[in-house]
């Protein structure tokens, strides 16, 4: 398990989120805990994440509260 | 005849604004919604023996009032009165905006969900059951395509059966046993009739919306209400709010996976991950992106400049042909120096606004802003602020004015708030004339070194008084940035110039308003009590410039003329060169200037020119966007720091020199 910020491209499960408060905006989005996401550009500068049709930016800020699970 | 008010709702980038003009034209007005300075757009159309008021909302996700733009959409539904809402959907993110359906459901509102965009659902291979989604959410859905004017009619028809049709069914999602008792627990404890319904209060309550709970903490046992979450939350050991969200998600997820009708596959959107890769990439990024703000200056300047000129030559000679007239002296003066002059500075402006408008309409309509947010999150992260307010920034430097409007795409009001009082520091391209003027005497060699390190100091005080301000006021950090990468599409016309043409027409006419009353206003002060010696030291402006000359002289430039010339200045930057020009008369205005300024107090005064006050549209545009406090503040510290930082450079010279 690594943060968000942290990882490659490729394909991720999230699992969880340290800091909710933080993160609410991720939800709205309809992003949630479980989801399968797709990392298409990893740090340095905000990690671009996919989730079905939606594409994310995601800045260092929040990338580093969201624990991923790398998805063979 | 009969009218009905209908709200246009739904997420960010699904094309609202396009079901919008589609259903309203060109019969729209901008305002601001009360008390608040996020824009307001209405307007309204007749469809057989109705007359339908439309009220475009502000684009959200959810009903947090967690910013103020979903604030106002929240008032709006509670507080009026709305016959029909349109929840515009896009067809292919249906889940979020069926989130949003259900949120908006807990309010009872006669809703209409337009599918729009549904031509890209083709592309992807994929379809609805239309009639089962009906079903399942008790909505009634209609399928449009925008930005080609497909299906409004059939959008219409639905608006308008609605109205006739009365409701009483709605959509009441079931959150299973537990919460639902949880619900139905705080409703007995909520002893209060409301404007909204009990369940919604609950659901509210429930998820933990902060600013909404404090708004009828005095109406519920909060604390009893806070024990029984306490307890339930401790049983499943996940946060209440996050139960909300994930158990809605998750029954939308069912509903559309049940309605959905997949075909071939058909194109992927694998065009615009491409582009994404270019324009996101952490070298290739930042370059487009310069060279995107680049070519919009290169345009605007190139486009808008000979047409600006050509109404100032307009305007010249109208003054010249007035002269036939042989009109009564002060009237002709009222009308050359002071209505011509007023009218004048505002419509010189407009062909750049409207300029900086479109493009930056075109920017938002394909998408590109999100990019740039992201290719520069990451340096203006440092400087402390959020990084959609590089474009903003970068706008500036050819007018505050647009720019300050370009801030409205943040959403956090602390960025927006600092971006915008740092804006006025970023020298516009009216300051120019000041500084060709004074370097082309004082400092021929270096004149492009000279003007850069003007632009740079702009820059530096910007950029430090915000970090000032987030300091004092909120105990800033900027927030980190979060937001939704819109597929990229070709700009719609209709839309870029609608909405351009519709804040430039409001800029002039409420900016107008001002700047022609404070033009008004200077020409009384420069015209009495001495008519025959307009704008001298004679008359009150005179007096008033001697007045202020006393604390430049500090700075190095002493004189009633240089502080006259800072009043007018205020009109537009420009202004200071051209009154120049007025008060010493005749002669070489070259050689005149060289008899009052030396190279330090000359840059000195381009110093002061640079910092010393926003002009009146910016002043105008800045309490519209983040009110009248805050441009106050923004006037009065730019003063401030004008003269701190051009007394402090012409002393330490003058001492050096001595020394």
């Amino acid at each position: 398990m690594k943060r968000l910020s942290e990882v490659e491209e490729g394909k991720y499960k999230i699992v969880e989120i340290l800091k909710p408060g933080k993160t609410k905006k991720m939800f709205n989005l309809g992003i949630l805990i479980g989801d399968e996401i797709e990392v298409k550009k990893s740090c340095p500068g905000p990690v671009i994440i996919k989730k079905g049709n939606t594409s994310v930016a995601i800045g260092y800020g929040i990338a580093k509260d969201i624990i991923v699970e790398k998805v063979e | 005849m009969e009218e009905k008010i209908i709200g246009i709702a739904g997420n960010p980038n699904t094309g609202k604004t396009t079901i919008f003009n589609a259903l309203t034209g060109s019969k729209q007005k901008i305002g601001n919604w009360p008390g608040v300075t996020v824009e307001k757009k209405e307007g309204e159309y007749i469809y057989k023996d109705i007359k339908f008021h439309v009220v475009d909302l502000p684009g959200t996700y959810t009903l947090l009032e967690e910013s103020e733009d979903q604030k106002i959409a929240i008032d709006f539904l509670t507080r009026n009165k709305v016959d029909v809402l349109v929840i515009v959907a896009d067809a292919l993110n249906l889940e979020r905006s069926l989130y949003l359906l259900v949120l908006l459901s807990e309010l009872h509102k006669n809703i209409i969900v337009d599918l729009n965009m549904v031509d890209l659902l083709e592309k992807e291979g994929i379809d609805y059951d239309i009639g089962h989604l009906e079903k399942l959410l008790k909505v009634k859905f209609v399928k449009t395509i925008g930005n080609r004017n497909i299906g409004i009619d059939d959008l219409k028809e639905e608006i308008y059966r609605n109205c006739k049709e009365k409701r009483d069914e709605y959509l009441e999602f079931n959150y299973g046993a537990e919460i639902e008792k949880l619900i139905a627990e705080i409703i007995n404890n909520l002893n209060f009739s409301s404007a909204y319904p009990l369940r919604f209060v609950a659901l509210k309550i429930l998820e933990k919306d902060e600013k909404f709970i404090k708004s009828i903490s005095n109406l519920i046992d909060y604390e009893k209400i806070n024990q029984i979450i306490f307890e339930i939350e401790k049983k499943c050991g996940k946060s209440i709010d996050r139960i909300l969200i994930e158990k809605r998600y998750a029954i939308i997820h069912g509903i559309v996976k049940e309605c959905i009708i997949l075909k071939k596959r058909g194109l992927k959107f694998e065009l615009t991950e491409k582009i994404d890769k270019i324009l996101t990439d952490n070298l290739t990024g930042p370059l487009i992106f310069l060279s995107i703000m680049f070519l919009i200056f290169c345009i605007v300047f190139s486009i808008g400049n000979p047409i600006q000129n050509l109404l100032e030559l307009t305007i010249e000679n109208f003054r010249k042909f007035l002269s036939y007239f042989h009109l009564p002296i002060w009237l002709d003066s009222l009308i050359k120096n002071g209505i011509i002059s007023g009218v004048g500075s505002v419509i010189s402006f407009l062909p750049n606004i409207f300029l900086y408008f479109l493009f930056f309409s075109i920017l938002e309509d394909t998408g590109y802003i999100a990019r740039a947010a992201i290719v520069s999150d990451r340096l203006m992260h440092k400087l402390g602020l959020h990084g959609k307010s590089s474009i903003p920034l970068i706008l500036s430097f050819g007018c505050n004015v647009p720019a300050i409007l370009g801030t409205r795409t943040l959403e956090d009001k602390k960025d927006k708030i600092l971006t915008c009082l740092s804006i006025p520091f970023m020298s516009c391209s009216a300051r120019l004339p000041i500084y060709i003027l004074f370097t082309g005497i004082f400092f021929i060699k270096y004149q492009s070194l000279i003007i850069f390190s003007l632009y740079l100091l702009g820059l530096i005080i910007g950029i430090l008084s915000m970090k000032l301000f987030g300091h004092i006021f909120f105990k800033y950090e900027s927030s980190p940035l979060i937001i939704e990468l819109p597929p990229f599409r070709m700009p719609y016309w209709r839309n870029v110039f609608i909405d351009s043409w519709m804040r430039t027409k409001y800029f002039l006419k409420k900016a107008g308003t001002i700047i022609f009353s404070g033009s008004l206003i200077l020409w009384f002060l420069s015209y009495f009590p001495n008519p025959s010696k307009y704008g001298t030291e004679f008359n009150w402006i005179g007096k008033i410039g001697n007045l202020i000359s006393i604390p430049l002289k500090t700075s190095g430039f002493g004189f009633w003329q240089a502080g006259v010339a800072l009043i007018f200045g205020i009109y537009a930057k420009e202004l200071v060169v051209s009154t120049f020009g007025t008060l010493f008369g005749t002669g070489n205005l070259q050689d005149v200037l060289k008899g009052y300024f030396t190279p330090v107090s000359a840059y000195s005064f381009m110093i002061m020119s640079l910092l010393y006050m926003p002009c009146i549209a910016t002043f105008w545009i800045l309490k519209k966007e983040i009110g009248f406090k805050w441009a106050l503040i923004s006037f009065f510290w730019s003063l401030l720091i004008g003269w701190i930082s051009s007394t402090l450079f012409y002393q330490i010279f003058i001492f050096l020199k001595g020394g």
